[in-house]
């Protein structure tokens, strides 16, 4: 799945990516840098060079925030070459480290039974109290919200249909989004059905197989994204509250037979719920609950180039958004990046954590489950980390 | 003790990078000409990069210095096999003299993070690369970097008070001061523009200006280039210095506006991008002639941005342009010439004949108010004689410049690109004399070698190479 000749041509290596990249910022290295990648896709699609443990690692090395991709001149589909080259490393030198990212990113996360019992495993910690001694590889269980000990899901949840539906809503439930966030959810649900929209969240549908399309799990992300297909058909919409979801289920065309259909259809609960209110269809409040750092996932701004809508919903809620970052730079979190490129992933959490604090503000709005754990686990006690939607759906309710 | 091993001691092993993907990556700048590096080392201070040096000068090993790789004339592309020496480490803290209005700040500094840097005191860096988000300000100084703002603010070698430098043998020098008048030979002018000849640029003491109260910025829409050209002309007769005064043609906005989304009028054969600063009565009464001067030459529309949004988006389409020209083909190639104002119009009319004639998609996009032409070629390398053609066309390119009175490079400087034309310009004696002071910093001929003087360039050398044949000018 090596980049198409056309894909690379495409670079003309102008360097305009370079100040947008996060790994290039740390290191000024080139080898870091989303023009140095392309080259060196270039040498391996080519053979000009064999693939090597050093090709492994710049590719791993990348965030996949897409910041390059928002950049660029030339329009490159960078993130969509980076998950080609990480499927063809994964046949190529299907190393341990490896291995273990995809069974986690292409099957564990898609098994509900699994991911549940952790989840209780992880409440049980925090009741405990005990988090906080694991090390610093888990830095993300410090950035949980309180789990539940008895979790459950919102699958299969078919709202109270009101009389004459404005359209029907699929909700994806996703991975962690199900079990660790349930309260966005909830705001989700309650915010589209004030809005009129008949909310299901269908029973057939998996994780939306992001995070196993950046790992290289290619084919478990196909056959997710193949059952997602006809798991939401028949809906007007497929609303996600996670911007790496909603990023992703945009992209199903590259994913699953008819899965435009998918894309076509989908949507970021920010970008719905703006547009909404927008044509009146929900109140907004006046501007006096004070200001909020507003930090825009990646995945959102420039995966999707969405960053009017979380304002608008925040405005909305009677909040005032407060820039924290005039260039979007990634928080770190990067789905498993956190996990698996810690160090680097603490570097830029802590140079985050250290612009909102300049702030001197302690409510910080994003619209991302990484994000989030990544902000929480870096600002430590005192700090608010919230998804928009629930903003607005405490003033509604 | 290999070079690798003595570099890897002063380093460390991160820090110095030799394997083949590493160095392929860092074989090519934004230009066409790919070279070859036998290692690459991240330095982060001037006593790193002066270890590093002497361990080159000990190995006989040639040295490049390259910033974040923007640059189009191959000034950091190695054209023997070298170490690169990578500068965006070398960044310590700045010191900011305010009062002064200048500031020490390191070479491996970004163009744009230093003017974001100082936004506060109400100044910035003037010189205004396109590529101003990501080069470094030690590739400015190598190449006396230019940018649309540079019409009336000077170029990179106005706004340099001073460089730390490190010598072909590892000594640190600092080159000119903060003082208004400074003694002796201005080795600080000799320095800028020098493209890593004569030693490696550590840190630079940069000339801050001071942010304009006012600010216009029109975009006029032209229905031929020849009226848009007219307008640039008449606009300085007029006794007008406009902080800048841009062109694009009609293909190089269609390929923007598909990247930016600003509304660029696409129809119109050429468009003029005017910015006029100062106070605000001036501004205002500045635009309004450049508005009556457009409209008599012809002029189909002039829009004034509203807002500083509108202003930064007419801005990034302008600079994003050579980037999005890769919509058209895999490859192009962007020139860099200068020609006087006055035969703007007609040089560039020759410059449509000859890509015409070499059958080559052609596009223009250039700072009209001082005479700097860039116009760009789109081409894909793998059509067998193709890259040979565009590089025909692009001498005879040079050569009706040059004809017309005008210079080898506006900004992008010679580098490899353009050595070979320097005696198109230069008499011999004119460049026995360069490469005599270049000997003077550099006697074993180890600071990128190759670059900017022609083989030849020395009198003792004549008879080993030749010079293009042409009368110097």
């Amino acid at each position: 799945m090596n980049p198409t000749q056309a894909q690379l041509d495409a670079c003309v290596t102008c360097g305009l990516c370079l100040p947008h990249c996060p790994t290039f910022r740390l290191t000024g290295d080139e080898v870091a840098s989303p023009r140095g990648r392309i080259a060196a896709m270039g040498a391996i699609a080519t053979g000009a060079l064999p693939s090597d443990e050093t090709y492994a690692e710049m590719m791993s090395f990348c965030l996949g925030c897409l910041a390059c991709e928002a950049a660029c001149p030339s329009l490159i589909p960078y993130g969509e070459m980076l998950v080609g080259a990480r499927e063809q490393l994964a046949k190529d030198q299907p190393s341990l480290a490896g291995r273990l990212r995809r069974l986690l990113a292409g099957r564990i996360l898609n098994m509900k039974w699994l991911l549940a019992l952790v989840t209780s495993g992880i409440g049980i910690l925090q009741k405990l109290r005990v988090v906080g001694f694991l090390p610093k590889r888990l830095r993300l269980m410090r950035g949980l919200r309180p789990l539940r000990v008895f979790p459950h899901s919102v699958l299969g949840v078919r709202d109270h249909t009101p009389a004459e539906p404005a359209g029907s809503v699929a909700l994806l439930a996703g991975c962690v989004m199900d079990e660790w966030f349930p309260e966005v959810h909830d705001a989700t649900r309650g915010v589209l059905q004030m809005a009129g929209f008949q909310v299901h969240s269908p029973e057939r549908q998996q994780c939306c197989g992001a995070l196993a399309a950046h790992e290289g799990a290619g084919e478990e992300a196909r056959r997710m994204a193949q059952r997602n297909v006809s798991a939401f058909s028949g809906y007007d919409y497929v609303v996600a509250d996670a911007a790496g979801c909603s990023a992703h289920l945009k992209e199903y065309n590259q994913w699953a037979e008819g899965g435009e259909s998918v894309a076509e259809r989908a949507r970021d609960v920010t970008e719905f719920v703006a547009a909404l209110i927008d044509r009146g269809l929900l109140p907004t409040f006046a501007e006096a609950r004070g200001p909020v750092a507003m930090q825009d996932p990646c995945h959102l701004r420039h995966g999707q180039r969405i960053t009017a809508a979380p304002r608008r919903l925040v405005r909305a809620a009677g909040y005032t958004p407060v820039e924290i970052d005039q260039d979007g730079l990634c928080c770190g979190a990067a789905g498993l990046y956190m996990v698996y490129e810690h160090e680097t992933a603490d570097e830029l959490g802590a140079s985050k954590a250290a612009e909102i604090q300049a702030t001197g503000l302690t409510t910080v709005v994003s619209a991302n489950p990484g994000c989030e754990i990544q902000l929480r686990s870096h600002l430590g006690k005192g700090y608010r980390i919230v998804h928009p939607i629930e903003l607005y759906w405490e003033s509604l309710s | 003790m290999t070079l690798v091993d003595d570099l890897q001691a002063i380093l460390g092993p991160d820090r110095v990078l030799s394997h083949p993907l590493e160095l392929l990556v860092y074989a090519k700048d934004a230009g066409v000409t790919p070279g070859e590096a036998v290692a690459a080392v991240l330095p982060e201070t001037t006593q790193e990069v002066s270890a590093c040096l002497r361990v080159a000068a000990r190995h006989g090993v040639p040295v490049v210095a390259r910033g974040t790789g923007t640059g189009l004339s191959g000034g950091a592309v190695p054209d023997e096999p070298a170490l690169l020496v990578v500068m965006t480490r070398v960044d310590p803290a700045w010191e900011i003299d305010a009062a002064s209005r200048c500031a020490w700040v390191g070479a491996g500094a970004l163009n744009l993070d230093v003017s974001r840097g100082i936004e506060g005191l109400g100044m910035h860096f003037a010189p205004d690369p396109s590529s101003q988000a990501a080069c470094t300000i030690g590739g400015n100084v190598g190449t006396n970097a230019g940018g649309p703002h540079c019409l009336a603010e000077g170029t990179t070698v106005v706004h340099v008070l001073g460089v730390e430098m490190v010598t072909a043998s590892g000594d640190v020098v600092v080159l000119g001061s903060a003082a208004p008048d400074p003694i002796g030979l201005d080795l600080r002018g000799v320095v800028v523009g020098s493209e890593g000849t004569l030693g490696i640029v550590t840190r630079v003491l940069v000339k801050l200006t001071e942010n304009p109260p006012a600010v216009r910025t029109l975009l006029l829409t032209f229905d031929s280039l020849r009226a848009a050209a007219a307008t640039v002309s008449a606009t300085i007769a007029a006794g007008i210095v406009p902080a800048a005064l841009e062109m694009m043609d009609q293909p190089m906005v269609i390929a923007v506006e598909a990247f930016i989304h600003a509304d660029l009028p696409v129809d119109a054969a050429a468009v003029l991008i005017a910015e006029v600063v100062g106070l605000d009565e001036g501004v205002d009464a500045e635009a309004a002639t450049i508005e009556r001067i457009a409209v008599e030459q012809g002029a189909t529309s002039v829009r004034v941005a509203g807002d500083d949004a509108e202003r930064e988006l007419l801005w990034k389409a302008r600079k994003n342009a050579f980037g999005a020209v890769a919509q058209a083909a895999p490859n192009y190639y962007l020139h860099d010439t200068v020609v006087p104002r006055t035969a703007l119009a007609d040089v560039v009319t020759q410059i449509y004949e000859i890509a015409e004639r070499f059958e080559l998609e052609m596009m223009n996009v250039f700072h009209a108010g001082d005479g700097n032409l860039h116009p760009l070629v789109a081409y894909d390398a793998r059509e067998p004689g193709k890259a040979e053609q565009v590089q025909a066309a692009a001498e005879e390119m040079v050569r009706v410049s040059v004809a017309a009175g005008g210079s080898l490079t506006g900004e992008h400087g010679i580098g490899l690109e353009k050595r070979d034309l320097m005696g198109l310009v230069f008499s011999p004696v004119d460049l026995d004399a360069q490469a005599r002071l270049r000997d003077a910093f550099d006697p074993d001929g180890l600071m990128n070698p190759g670059k900017i003087l022609p083989r030849g360039a020395r009198c003792y050398d004549y008879g080993m190479s030749a010079l293009p044949e042409s009368e110097p000018s």
